[in-house]
């Protein structure tokens, strides 16, 4: 009962594509839920239709207990009048106005007294570093400063829900990453809800409590960002963390089985896990990070591997990626660089069961 | 929160109430007075006939001296504007940045006063040039007859190719330099690249353009009535304005010969558009390049100076003419028997009853026309740009029509709609002179605000609206101040224009609702020159310190 958001069955499209396709999803208070995923996959589509600027074909979104749009009941609610906060991707923030301006417009405009309204937008500017810069125009701040602007804009009010669309996406590298930190910081002290919109999976895994995975308008996977690292669920979700081995594979065992035996297109037989204890229908693929695949020299092992032939070795930091071709297939490795790794060897490479992932398509 | 009824519609209440009543006051202001012309045009008795169409039809005099201006006007109008545009442009022209400013006057020194002057100058036998070239020069026969067909298109012409200027420069200045450096590379000469790429380009602006000045100069009145009239040259738009103002009114018959306008004009609009779909091509990417200029050597001195000759020919001499007449005390050419004084200010000023009236209305009709425009058209063009839908494919069509509207036949069918209509009782005041304004000018304020809004961006009202603002909050906390550089400019041009307006308020105005334009052309109709030189140039002196107040803040907007 402590879900604040609560979005089901959330139809939207534009014209005849569907942008979001039957999402359900429900944010605890004081969470920070992730929709993570590639452009197009419906993820801003979702948050702006939960703020109200888009309009839905169908479903139900609740708000703190009130349906601010219900396609059965006929409800759909003004923006405006959903109590809610939004930091933009674009910052938004209204040129014409102060600083100090654009952070009191959520105040003043819902009727905060000036003095209440004063009050609030120095606690906001103070928690975003910003309280010596109320009355600079908004014109004359740098991209990290309309940032923090946008952000304070967002808490002065105190609304219960704050939604995040990509907010630190139009920032450079080094500043992303000190936004990230604050971010995550502010949260902390004013512990307000959060929907947070991103496709950088970074972002996502720090910042979240829970990740939702979305593909094109559905959600993929849902789970704590632990969960969704050890355990992508499909081929997608795993190409899109950036796993770099997956390949197609014939699962022998039962559908209950937790340790399974996976066939590749090379003949090799890995044995895998299958968390998912669910039917793994006629296509499956197993997925394991370089890192997992434990490389020997084809003399030095003793036991029985499976033997590959070196392709080229690239130089990554201390490490080196080692690419095997065991027939079809190109399999890449983390290793020590060595000599015995060289183009042209031949190695022998395995993984352990529980490094390697069946994966659902 | 909770207290929010139910929408069936699922469009938010603010902006579905606002399309709504955009699309129902679009309907009454632009479609109505059209079916109106059309019911007008076919209702005999107490049924319907095509009596009236045939007897139109049958007047083929007419119809071909209004085709002959249409097309005449149309041809020169484009030419014109488009070497203009060209030469100032994209050609190394000297002292182009204030002939551009100057090549666009002749639009506020507006058809009537250009074709007063140039008849003053150019009439068969009082005409200044003939008189000079008797006296002086002693050649009998006149030098110039702008009394004729030739001379409405030459002065129609003159008036109109701003239009033409504006759009085909705006479409050169649009192009990407890019596509002609690539012809260049891959083997065209420059004449080649100008032929086969710049040209094709700029099609689409032309031939805009084209229609624009074709609709005007089809319902042209002002023109025709000044300088065809007296030579019994009469197209469509005096014969309106003749079964109109002539006892008995013949109002059925003035319609339709509306209607007649109205086909043509939409036969052309429709032309223009399979034109323009069959080679649809997107050189206006909104992105701003820096045209490149060619260098033309010498020439381009000789090219200014055709600049300089159009600026002295379509406003310095009209402009100069009414200024001298206003301040001599009769029209001569003779030196010794000039005597310049104020009597005819003192006149129009002071003892002309109905100066202190006309500048009254005319002055209200201005600014009302100018506000009204502006706000419907930020209105309507938040709902074009910021939502989806069919009210919003309506609005997009609505508000542009105007523009295949000839102002005279919008003018037909107000009277149409109004008169009798005692339910709205606005015929015969300055109300219906503003509803025929509004209507008018709107596709200017619908262009110009959508042309702001599109450079707004939409998360700037997304932000305003998350955090608690309705949509009206929206529109006049956000988007209004945003906007208003745009909408103070275009206000001012829309209370100029409106002020100008002749060929629609000529059909509407009564002695209490008269303007400053009718008033002119009384004045013309009395054989009043003095006092008409003394009142147009009062005009012009208020039209020229308002464009001058719009360039000023343009200025400083650009400085800012």
């Amino acid at each position: 009962m402590s879900a604040i958001v609560s979005v089901e069955d959330l139809v939207v499209g534009y014209g005849d594509t569907t942008a979001v396709e039957r999402v359900s999803f429900t944010v605890a208070a004081g969470e920070h839920v992730t929709l993570l995923g590639p452009s197009g996959c419906g993820k801003t589509t979702t948050l702006r239709a939960v703020a109200g600027l888009e309009r839905p074909h169908d479903g139900r979104i609740v708000i703190d207990g009130v349906p601010v749009y219900d396609r059965g009941a006929g409800i759909n609610i003004a923006p405006e009048k959903r109590g809610l906060s939004m930091v933009f991707q674009s910052y938004a923030i209204w040129p014409h106005m102060s600083v100090a301006d654009n952070v009191a417009f959520p105040l003043r405009v819902r009727g905060v007294p000036r003095k209440l309204a004063r009050t609030a937008v120095e606690r906001a500017l103070a928690l975003v570093d910003l309280a010596d810069f109320a009355d600079r125009p908004a014109t004359r701040l740098s991209g990290g400063q309309q940032q923090r602007v946008a952000l304070a804009r967002a808490i002065a009010f105190e609304t219960k829900v704050v939604l995040l669309d990509e907010p630190l996406s139009n920032l450079d590298a080094q500043l992303r990453l000190q936004m990230r930190g604050e971010l995550a910081d502010l949260r902390r002290r004013i512990g307000f809800t959060a929907i947070y919109v991103t496709h950088d999976q970074e972002e996502a895994f720090s910042l979240s409590d829970r990740i939702m995975v979305m593909r094109s308008g559905r959600i993929e996977q849902q789970g704590t960002p632990a969960e969704i690292h050890a355990a992508p669920r499909t081929r997608f979700i795993a190409a899109f963390l950036g796993v770099r081995n997956i390949f197609a594979a014939d699962i022998a065992g039962a559908s209950s089985d937790t340790v399974v035996e996976a066939r590749l297109a090379d003949g090799t037989v890995l044995r895998a896990r299958d968390p998912w204890g669910d039917g793994r229908g006629g296509h499956a693929a197993v997925a394991f990070r370089p890192g997992a695949v434990h490389l020997e020299a084809v003399a030095a092992s003793g036991r029985a591997g499976n033997i590959g032939t070196v392709t080229r070795s690239l130089l990554v930091g201390d490490m080196a990626q080692i690419f095997i071709c065991s027939g079809p297939l190109e399999i890449c490795a983390l290793a020590r660089p060595r000599s015995d790794f060289a183009k042209g060897s031949s190695v022998a490479w395995r993984v352990d069961p529980d490094d390697c992932l069946v994966l659902r398509e | 929160m909770v207290t929010q009824q139910t929408r069936p519609s699922f469009l938010p209440a603010a902006e579905n109430a606002m399309a709504t009543s955009l699309c129902l006051l679009l309907a009454v202001l632009v479609i109505a007075p059209m079916l109106a012309v059309a019911f007008g045009a076919i209702a005999d008795g107490g049924g319907l006939s095509a009596r009236r169409l045939a007897t139109v039809l049958a007047s083929t005099r007419i119809i071909a001296n209004t085709l002959f201006v249409g097309v005449g006007t149309t041809a020169l109008a484009v030419a014109v504007g488009g070497a203009l545009a060209l030469v100032l442009v994209r050609i190394d022209t000297p002292g182009r940045a204030a002939l551009e400013q100057f090549v666009i006057l002749p639009l506020y020194v507006t058809p009537l006063l250009t074709a007063i002057a140039w008849s003053w100058l150019g009439s068969p036998r009082g005409g200044l040039i003939n008189l000079f070239g008797r006296e002086v020069l002693g050649i009998a026969d006149p030098l110039v007859n702008l009394h004729s067909a030739g001379g409405v298109i030459f002065v129609s012409a003159l008036a109109y190719a701003p239009l033409p200027f504006l759009l085909v420069g705006g479409a050169l200045r649009a192009m990407d330099p890019s596509l002609e450096d690539s012809a260049r590379i891959h083997g065209a000469s420059p004449a080649k690249t100008f032929a086969r790429v710049t040209l094709p380009l700029a099609l689409p602006a032309a031939l805009g353009s084209a229609m624009l000045v074709f609709v005007q100069a089809m319902g042209l009145f002002s023109v025709p009535a000044v300088l065809g009239m007296p030579a019994g040259f009469h197209v469509v738009g005096t014969e309106i304005y003749r079964l109109i103002n002539n006892y008995p009114q013949r109002a059925g018959q003035a319609a339709a010969w509306g209607l007649l306008l109205l086909a043509v004009t939409a036969v052309f609009v429709a032309l223009q558009a399979a034109v323009l779909n069959r080679r649809s091509f997107v050189t206006v990417t909104g992105k701003a390049f820096r045209p490149r200029r060619i260098a033309v050597g010498p020439v381009r001195h000789f090219l200014a100076g055709l600049v300089w000759f159009y600026v002295a020919v379509a406003v310095a001499l009209p402009v100069l003419t009414l200024a001298w007449a206003a301040l001599v005390n009769f029209l001569t050419v003779d030196v010794k028997l000039m005597a310049f004084d104020l009597r005819h200010f003192r006149y129009v000023l002071f003892t002309y009853p109905k100066t202190y009236l006309a500048a009254r209305n005319s002055l209200l009709l201005g600014a009302a026309t100018a506000t009204c425009v502006c706000a419907i058209g930020l209105a309507a063009g938040w709902v074009i740009v910021r939502t989806r839908g069919r009210m919003r494919g309506f609005l997009d069509q609505v508000s542009m029509m105007p523009l295949a509207l000839p102002p005279i036949v919008l003018a037909l069918g107000l009277l149409w709609t109004y008169v009798g209509l005692t339910l709205v009782p606005i015929y015969g005041t300055i109300f219906i002179l503003l509803v025929a304004y509004v209507t008018h000018y709107l596709p200017f304020g619908v262009r110009a605000a959508s042309g702001a809004l599109r450079q707004l961006h939409p998360e700037l009202e997304d932000a305003a609206r998350v955090a608690g603002a309705g949509l009206a909050k929206t529109l006049r906390l956000v988007v209004l101040p945003l906007t208003r550089p745009t909408l103070a400019a275009a206000w001012t041009l829309l209370f100029i224009l409106a002020m100008q307006e002749v060929s629609a308020s000529i059909l509407l105005y009564t002695s209490r609702s008269t303007v400053l334009s009718v008033a002119v052309f009384d004045l013309w109709e009395a054989g009043n020159v003095n006092a008409l030189a003394a009142l147009s140039v009062m005009q012009l002196v208020v039209t020229f310190v308002a464009l001058a107040l719009v360039l000023r803040t343009r200025q400083r907007e650009v400085a800012a």
